[in-house]
């Protein structure tokens, strides 16, 4: 079989796809490529039309090796790639012959990036996805992040790669980005005073981020709700812990919380959020659940518009 | 019973009860989350069950928001009387009372009064309803504990929680299923294990179980594959 032979795997690298359904009752989260954008351009450009998964690098510091001749894409945050030791621009489709040992670096921009290869990253699929839920230990490969030395297998390749590059991928964060949220949840029950601090204070992300939620700085959202009985979250769902620094929940968070909610970030501004790097400015704009279609239309028109 | 439907993100829409939670309230949400599988069949991706609540997932635009609520606000009217039901037999879980295993055991005894052992008859001596499943892969919210034993959450949840804790917080009980962060009082360790991906399904514990946990001797509970 095919394999990819991961020398040096980087702080936080796991095989993702688009992610997994139905699994919320079992309390498994949906996971998938936190920049989903960035996934569906490189599986275009590689012709891969059933959701093959590729290599997610959070600050990319990748070496790796292939043992067959295959063609690689590299989406998402920018990086520098070097393919045994020669520079290449690391936009285009590669063909890289077995043995060559590719590198793959974070530039200062953005956090995941991600690597295609020609047949997909082809661990087993759990609940229909390949997905790697490391907390849960599920999916991907071993459940877990990468290790040095790990041998990941290479689907066969049924598709040759054609499309340039669709420009997908997500436009550089302004200096402050807007998070656009759906009221729901508690939010009739927040405090006039918790609403005004959420909607008037300019965050910015800190350091604790992950896969899981952006925790953002500033405290200051005293949402006055004593307790709260347990209920589904949702992606994006703005939590407020009682110390009012609102988190973010993404890809791999918990199914079920206890913290009051405002509303939900809609999910296109999830995946930039997702890109943010710590000290990003962000602020929280209210918009209607028909609005938030609207968006998510359009993004899905431009989206399909791009790879025809 | 007052209700409400609102969004919850772009993408789900949430039935919520202005009510305490009882086992009656879950057996209407059980219903109406049943209807709902069938009846959305096809859009409907998830559907979780919250202590008051039932949060419906779609696929993305493929929903409308105000046929869902319709619907749902017709389906509490429907299964209001459509409760009655046996309770399936208690699910059995073997707990190992100890310090060595449960850290706030003692804690817990001297902060109620109470002895270790009035502590373990008070908890193993009620039956539990599960109210709803998450947090963790086979993570299941229990109560009602008794309201001797009501204890509020560590200050500073633990980073890291043993796999098996027999935890309570509040009015709640749980067994952690995995390694993972916790604020909860652990009292003790179930080596039965919650979570298999082998099995179907792949948690033991459902939404509308009846539970008990039956003390076991530190001999059984290795025995049973337990271990700290």
């Amino acid at each position: 079989m095919s394999t990819l032979i991961i020398g040096q795997a980087g702080i936080a690298t796991s095989v993702q796809d688009s992610g997994r359904a139905g699994t919320l009752q079992l309390g498994i989260p949906p996971s998938g490529a936190m920049d989903p954008y960035a996934l569906v351009s490189g599986q275009h450009q590689l012709g891969h039309v059933h959701d093959e998964a590729a290599l997610e690098m959070a600050y990319a510091d990748l070496i790796a090796r292939s043992t067959h001749d295959c063609h690689i894409v590299i989406t998402g945050a920018p990086v520098t790639l070097a393919i045994d030791d020669q520079c290449l621009d690391p936009r285009k489709i590669h063909a890289i012959k077995a043995g060559q040992t590719l590198s793959i670096r974070a530039t200062k921009i953005g956090i995941y990036s991600y690597l295609h290869i020609s047949g997909g990253i082809a661990t087993e699929p759990v609940f229909q996805s390949r997905s790697t839920s490391p907390r849960e230990v599920i999916g991907g490969f071993e459940g877990r992040y990468l290790r040095d030395g790990d041998t990941l297998p290479i689907g066969p390749t049924h598709s040759r790669p054609s499309r340039d590059d669709p420009l997908l991928d997500l436009s550089p964060s302004p200096s402050t980005l807007t998070l656009r949220f759906v009221p729901g949840f508690q939010h009739d029950e927040f405090s006039p005073a918790a609403m005004s601090a959420l909607l008037g204070t300019e965050f910015s992300v800190t350091p604790s981020a992950n896969r899981m939620g952006v925790k953002l700085s500033r405290g200051g959202v005293h949402s006055g709700i004593e307790s709260l009985l347990s209920e589904a979250t949702c992606y994006g769902a703005i939590q407020i812990p009682p110390d009012g620094a609102p988190i973010v929940l993404l890809n791999d968070r918990q199914t079920v919380g206890g913290y009051p909610k405002p509303g939900a970030v809609i999910s296109s501004d999830c995946a930039r959020l997702a890109q943010a790097r710590p000290g990003q400015k962000v602020r929280f704009v209210s918009c209607s659940a028909e609005e938030a279609d609207r968006i998510q239309w359009l993004e899905r028109h431009f989206v399909e518009t791009r790879l025809q | 019973m007052t209700c409400s439907v609102g969004p919850a993100g772009e993408a789900a829409m949430r039935l919520v009860f202005e009510a305490d939670p009882a086992p009656e309230l879950t057996r209407t949400l059980l219903a109406i989350q049943k209807s709902a599988q069938r009846h959305f069949q096809g859009t409907l991706t998830d559907s979780v069950i919250g202590y008051a609540t039932l949060t419906l997932f779609f696929k993305p635009l493929q929903f409308q928001r105000d046929r869902v609520e319709a619907w749902l606000l017709d389906q509490v009217d429907l299964t209001k009387s459509d409760t009655h039901c046996d309770p399936p037999p208690a699910i059995i879980l073997p707990v190992f009372y100890h310090p060595s295993v449960g850290p706030d055991l003692e804690w817990l005894a001297d902060d109620k009064g109470l002895s270790v052992d009035d502590i373990i008859a008070l908890h193993s001596g009620a039956t539990y309803f599960a109210y709803a499943t998450g947090f963790a892969p086979g993570f299941c919210y229990l109560g009602t504990l008794p309201s001797q034993l009501m204890a509020p959450r560590l200050a500073t949840p633990r980073s890291k929680v043993p796999p098996g804790s027999v935890a309570i917080a509040d009015l709640q009980t749980a067994v952690y299923p995995c390694e993972s962060p916790g604020g909860w009082r652990l009292i003790g360790q179930c080596p039965q294990p919650l979570f298999n991906l082998r099995h179907t399904p792949a948690n033991l514990l459902s939404v509308g179980d009846t539970v008990r946990f039956e003390p076991v001797s530190e001999a059984d509970f290795y025995a049973m594959g337990g271990a700290r």
